[in-house]
This record gives C-alpha cells, sequence and structure tokens, in this order.
C-alpha cells in the first residue's frame, strides 16, 4: 500500500504534513467528478427554486416598454427577450423544462430498454433477435428526424416530447443492457447460481440486473444530455414545446433575428444549455473511466 | 470468403430496409393528422374530405396502401407531394446534391482538423496540442449546433462580411460563390465531428502506442518515432475513425435538418422540416426513407471496408 512507502514513525509535523498531502491528492483526483457534480446540483436547485428565492419576475410577465434590454440593465440582470420578458427568468423556468424532458426520457430509455435488453441478452434465442432487430430500426433513424417527425404528429407539448425523445432512448439502453447482461450471462458467479438450482428469476432480479446498472447509470447522465439537446433542438425549430412555455431552444430560436442587436436573447439560454451539457458529459465521462479501471 | 461475407451483410441490409420503410409508414399513417384534412382545412366540408380520402387513397387498409406504396417505390417511383403535386423523385433529386456537397465538405474540414491534431496530441500527451485539443473537444460536443451556426453568422457573416449569411448559389454559377455559400454551414456541422473524431483517434493512437507488440518491434529496429506515428500507429487506427465515421452519420444527417434551416439551404433536411409543417406526407415519408436507407447503406459500406483494409477479417480469422 501506499502508506508504507513512509517510515511508520515520524516527527509529529512532518507526518501531519505527509497526510495533510495525500489527502489533498485524494481530494484533487476526484475533482473531476465533483465540478461537474456541483454545478449540476446547483444548476436544479437555481433552476427549482431560483425564481422564488430572488424574486424573479414570471417568464412571461415582460412589458413591451422593456423590450431587448441588455445583459446587466437594472431590474433584469440578464437583460429581456423581444418582448420585453426577464431573460434569466425565462431560462430557469426554461431549465425545469429542459431537466424534466432530460430525465423523464432517460428514464423511459432505463426501464423500458434496460429491461428490454437484459431479457433479450439473458433469454437469447428468436425473443433476442426480433427485439433487437426491432430496435436496430428505430436506431437506423437520426435520433433528431425520429422525434421531430413523432412530435409533430402528436402534437408538441411536453409529455409528447418526451415520449419522441424515448424512441431514441429505448433502443439506446436496449443495447447497451444486452452487451452487458451478455458478458454477464458467462460470468462464473452466475454460472454458479443457476447450477445451485436458483428460479431464473432470481437469477436476473438478484445477479444480473444489480450488475447492469451502474453502466447503465453512467450512460444515462450522457442520454441527458442528448436529449437536452434534442428538447432544445425541437423548440428551436417550432416542434417542441409550445409557445408562451419557456424553453431554451425556443428562447435562442426568438433571439435569432435580434442577433445583431441584442445578441443577449440567444446568448443566455445558449449558455445554460451548454453549461448542463457540458456538465453532465464530463461528470459521464469521470464515471465511466472510474467504473471502467475498477 | 469474400464473396460469402459480403452476401450475409447483404441478406442482412434487405429486411433491415424493408422494416425501416414500415415504420415509417406506419409512422406517418397511425400517428393523428389527416392528411385529407390538413390539406382541405379543418373546417372543409365532410363529403368533399370523404371524396379526397377515397382519391388519396387513404381509405384502404394500411398494408394494402404499404404494399402499393413500396410497389411504386421499388420502381422508383415514390409518389407526388399532397400540396404541390410535383413527383417526390423530382424533388429529392434537386434536393439531394445540395446536402451531399455540405455533408462532403463538412466531413472534409473535419478530418483534415481532426487528423493532425490526434497526431500531434499522441506524440505528447498533456503537451499544448493535447491540452488544446481536449478543451476545443468539450465545447464542441457541448454546444448545440444551431448555437454555432448563429454565432458563426454573427462573427463572420454580420461582423466581418466574409461570407454570405444564408443562402445557396449553385454550383453552376462559379465554385466561389458556391464553396463561400456552404462554408458556415459546413464548419457548423464539422465542429462536433472534429471534437468526436480528434479525440478517438487520439485515445486509439495512445493504446496501441502503449499496448501492441509492432510498436516494439519497430522500436527496436530502430524506426523513427514520427515514422513510427504515421505509418505504423495512424494506419491502424484508420480502423476505429472508419468505424466513429460510420455510426457518426446518423448524428450528421440529424445536423443537416437544424443546419439548413439556419442557413435557408435547399437541401433534404428543410425539405423535411417543410414536409412535416404542411403535413405533406409523401413527401416526408420519401425524405424519410432516402434517410434510413442511406444509414443503413452507410453502416453497410462501413462493415465492407474492413474487408478490403484487414486481410484477417477476409479470410475470417478474426
Amino acid at each position: 500500500m501506499a502508506l508504507s512507502r513512509y517510515p511508520t514513525v515520524l516527527p509529529p509535523m512532518l507526518a501531519e504534513r505527509v497526510s495533510n498531502f495525500r489527502q489533498t491528492a485524494q481530494w484533487r483526483r476526484s475533482l473531476d467528478i465533483w465540478v461537474p457534480a456541483g454545478i449540476l446540483i446547483l444548476l436544479v436547485l437555481a433552476c427549482f427554486f431560483g425564481p422564488f428565492i430572488f424574486g424573479l419576475p414570471g417568464p412571461n410577465a415582460g412589458s413591451l416598454l422593456d423590450a431587448r434590454l441588455p445583459l446587466f440593465s437594472a431590474g433584469h440582470i440578464f437583460g429581456t427577450d423581444a418582448i420585453g420578458n426577464d431573460l434569466l427568468s425565462r431560462a430557469l423556468y426554461g431549465g425545469q423544462i429542459s431537466i424534466e424532458v432530460g430525465l423523464g426520457s432517460m428514464l423511459i430509455g432505463f426501464v423500458v430498454g434496460g429491461s428490454l435488453g437484459v431479457i433479450g441478452g439473458y433469454r437469447g434465442g428468436i425473443l433476442d433477435i426480433v427485439i433487437m432487430r426491432l430496435l436496430d430500426m428505430f436506431l437506423a433513424f437520426p435520433s433528431i428526424i425520429l422525434a421531430f417527425v413523432v412530435a409533430t404528429f402528436l402534437g408538441a407539448n411536453e409529455i409528447n416530447v418526451i415520449f419522441a425523445i424515448s424512441f431514441f432512448t429505448v433502443p439506446a439502453f436496449a443495447r447497451l443492457a444486452r452487451a452487458t447482461t451478455l458478458q454477464l450471462r458467462e460470468r462464473g458467479f452466475v454460472i454458479a447460481t443457476r447450477l445451485l438450482g436458483a428460479r431464473e428469476r432470481d437469477v436476473l432480479i438478484r445477479h444480473v440486473v444489480p450488475n447492469v446498472i451502474p453502466s447503465l447509470m453512467t450512460y444515462g447522465l450522457l442520454t441527458v444530455a442528448i436529449a437536452m439537446f434534442i428538447e432544445a433542438a425541437l423548440s428551436f425549430l417550432g416542434l417542441g414545446i409550445p409557445a408562451p412555455q419557456p424553453s431554451w431552444g425556443s428562447t435562442i430560436a426568438s433571439g435569432q433575428q435580434y442577433l445583431s442587436n441584442a445578441p443577449a436573447i440567444v446568448l443566455v439560454p445558449s449558455v445554460f444549455l451548454f453549461t448542463a451539457v457540458a456538465s453532465l458529459n464530463s461528470l459521464g465521462n469521470a464515471l465511466r473511466t472510474r467504473i471502467e479501471s475498477q | 470468403m469474400t464473396l460469402s461475407i459480403i452476401g450475409r451483410r447483404f441478406l442482412q441490409f434487405v429486411p433491415v430496409v424493408l422494416g425501416v420503410t414500415f415504420i415509417t409508414f406506419l409512422l406517418l399513417n397511425l400517428l393523428p393528422g389527416d392528411t385529407a384534412e390538413a390539406i382541405l382545412g379543418t373546417n372543409a366540408n365532410p363529403v368533399s374530405i370523404a371524396l379526397l380520402r377515397k382519391q388519396l387513397g387513404l381509405n384502404q387498409p394500411l398494408l394494402v396502401r404499404y404494399w402499393h406504396w413500396l410497389e411504386h417505390a421499388l420502381t422508383g417511383n415514390l409518389g407526388s407531394s399532397l400540396i404541390t403535386q410535383q413527383q417526390v423523385g423530382t424533388v429529392l433529386s434537386q434536393r439531394v446534391p445540395v446536402t451531399l456537397e455540405l455533408l462532403i465538405l463538412a466531413f472534409l474540414i473535419a478530418l483534415v482538423l481532426a487528423i493532425p491534431v490526434a497526431v500531434l496530441a499522441a506524440r505528447k500527451p498533456k503537451g499544448i496540442i493535447d491540452r488544446l485539443g481536449a478543451t476545443t473537444a468539450m465545447f464542441g460536443l457541448a454546444i448545440p449546433n444551431f448555437v454555432l451556426g448563429l454565432v458563426l453568422i454573427l462573427l463572420f457573416a454580420q461582423h466581418f462580411h466574409f461570407f454570405p449569411a444564408t443562402g445557396y448559389s449553385a454550383l453552376g454559377s462559379g465554385l466561389g460563390p458556391n464553396l463561400r455559400s456552404l462554408f458556415l454551414p459546413a464548419l457548423t456541422i464539422s465542429f462536433a465531428l472534429f471534437a468526436a473524431y480528434s479525440r478517438m483517434l487520439r485515445a486509439d493512437m495512445m493504446q496501441q502506442l502503449a499496448q501492441e507488440e509492432y510498436v516494439i518491434t519497430a522500436r527496436a529496429k530502430g524506426v523513427s518515432e514520427p515514422r513510427i506515428l504515421i505509418r505504423h500507429v495512424f494506419r491502424n487506427s484508420l480502423f476505429s475513425l472508419i468505424t466513429i465515421v460510420g455510426v457518426n452519420f446518423g448524428t450528421l444527417i440529424g445536423a443537416t435538418v437544424i443546419v439548413e434551416s439556419i442557413f435557408a439551404l435547399p437541401g433534404i433536411g428543410s425539405l423535411l422540416v417543410s414536409s412535416v409543417y404542411n403535413r405533406d406526407v409523401t413527401v416526408t415519408q420519401g425524405v424519410v426513407v432516402i434517410l434510413a436507407v442511406v444509414t443503413v447503406t452507410v453502416n453497410l459500406i462501413t462493415d465492407l471496408l474492413y474487408l478490403v483494409l484487414d486481410p484477417r477479417v477476409r479470410y475470417g480469422t478474426v
């Protein structure tokens, strides 16, 4: 162990410094997890509680007299949009929707896709082939186009957007769950449990599922980021969250024509979207390298 | 041997393409929203709606309609637009070249930038180029393409006037204006591709340098480091590059939908958006089928390229 590298008896001051050094190193090594995780926690808290804590005006409470105020204006710290709504307020309320859509479509993918993948991978045979070929066809569609077609024809609202994005998350999770299950099926402890005469259902639930979940969870973080991207893109094209409700994508779209004289309208929601996606990606990657190196 | 592998891949290709067309058909026809109603407006006379439905063949069972559509599609007839009456095939043949040119250009920009960055980063891990590349890649993967497109318009079109902000000038009116009108949209698409390609290529090259025996052999016989990197390691890493190009192709197509809308390019992405808005089901179907078939074909070509590049796959030893 690392401890043995140091003499066991040290003068007190030096011992303290060594342990301090080791603690700092430990702490710095996990920075790649805590920084993005901290940013995400702050972002979620800000979106759901910020509007009340800061006493912000409603996302649609603006007046045309205040239209297109720049950054750092009095009363509107991030400026206002084309019809005078507070941009910070719109970004925070839009963040609620973005987070809900991201988590919602991730969870549907996790539960439905994960179960399909585990069952298909564990059972094998014709069931596996049918499930995987069907899901492969959905993966053959570019995710944004699938979501785009489904969202339009179902009618644009938050639930339908979640549903539309799930057409992408379900097959993606199913693939990963299946691949992990196929590896687990050949592992000693699973074979041993089966030889001991455990019921198939118990093997699946007690031994396979708990070991599939960690890899699905790290992938889940990346999926939330992708889902947020798709939601913003749909709203940007006017096919996501309907008009009065704020969304990062639709706010960006509304600022498109005022790009040169009021860049804040595009900038503010873009920075929020970027921060959310970048933190989710880095957290997902950091956790994945941890799991892989174990 | 080789022929049987190609044959097997092709046999898998046909059902997937058929399935993709069927799912598209199902999706567009089962989801709410009636085409006849969309054409005539919601408060049209129910009798005329019923008449139009009959004319369009919408009163027949779904499977019959799919069969008719498939029969026609196989002979190259994708139907005609419900709104403009133009042949879908004709519209597609006008739109596809624009998208194709955009994609090729984006692809070239991404590769031209990603390969040198990856090679230099692999040569000196944690060096300045590696760190810059990692930061750029993080931005590339987290900036949505519509934001990037708008920022590029703001910078290079409205501020510096280097490029036109929107619009497309055909190749017929000169290569210069044509490339100028496509440069910003292609750059927008290529940023995320650059991020993915450069990171993946770097990781793969590093892994080969650390683990592969042929690297030790080459070093032992005195091959210079740059030569090992380029002639030996890079050539092997091309496999992972081809894989990720194939895997990313769907994303690439998805990006064209957004980018063509922002830059007002007359490609199939913007055609899809407008046909979905207008409920022009035959056009939507034509576009989605073309895109899905192209995606599946690209995956097939990726698989076949392994055969060409790697003799071990060709002789079935891997």
